[in-house]
């Protein structure tokens, strides 16, 4: 389990995927914007 | 007493010890990190109740957002999130850095890191002084620069922190040994990272 408080690398491991995630997210809603 | 243990000479290794016995700890994990976990766990609800705002007034109350007549500078803030998360990696190879004993390579990345958060704050106060309305305007308004402006405070807490590390830094000290006083305001960083995304994704984008 990826813990982002038990050490640097895992927080900087956590952050690339919330940064995927928001892509992911952002992306989603865009193109559901578009057909709906 | 202390003279006469002097007078004996040198004391056997298991009275080396001076001072207080060391603090008890219960959990596994180290104090510095179980200290900044806890913190950041009290950051997330300081952060929930303002989202919470944010979700009342747009979804609850039904507001347009942004407000009629105004726009939100989604290009400038979007070059500001690709400076933050510029200087989350920057923050990175300075702990990987130092963790293998480079020196170069902490104080060129944590200088970097510096730099990087400062331009955010200089181009977000930028921001604030040419968007065209204030906090008063409106519940949006409002929510929009309480929303902003958190992060912005946590992002120069955060900047003070980075100071106080590059300036130890750049004396020389942290080894591959000993770099917690860089790991921690790392992962202090990456949490205000992590946060602008959410706040950049909720406030600009959607």
């Amino acid at each position: 389990m990826l813990n982002p408080l038990r050490s640097e690398d895992e927080a900087f491991r956590v952050l690339l995927f919330v940064l995927a995630l928001v892509v992911v997210v952002i992306a989603a809603i865009l193109i559901l914007r578009v057909f709906l | 007493m202390e003279a006469a243990s002097i007078s004996h000479g040198a004391a056997p290794a298991e009275h080396e010890h001076h001072g207080p016995p060391a603090a008890n700890r219960s959990s596994r994990v180290e104090p510095a990190l179980l200290g900044m976990f806890l913190f950041i766990i009290s950051e997330i609800m300081v952060f929930g109740a303002f989202f919470t705002a944010y979700f009342f007034i747009r979804i609850a109350q039904g507001n347009p957002w942004p407000a009629h007549g105004t726009t939100l500078p989604v290009g400038v803030a979007g070059m500001n999130t690709a400076i933050l998360v510029s200087s989350s990696f920057t923050v990175h190879w300075a702990e990987q850095g130092i963790k293998k004993g480079n020196h170069f390579v902490l104080k060129a990345g944590m200088l970097t890191t510096f730099l990087l958060g400062c331009s955010f704050l200089f181009i977000q106060i930028n921001e604030y002084a040419n968007i065209g309305f204030a906090p008063q305007d409106a519940a949006q308004q409002t929510i929009f620069y309480s929303l902003t402006g958190l992060h912005g405070a946590h992002v120069f807490i955060g900047l003070l922190l980075l100071l106080f590390v590059t300036i130890r830094a750049f004396r020389g000290h942290y080894s591959a040994e000993e770099h917690r006083g860089v790991e921690v305001p790392g992962i202090y960083w990456h949490f205000v990272d992590i946060m602008w995304l959410v706040v950049y994704t909720t406030v600009y984008v959607l």
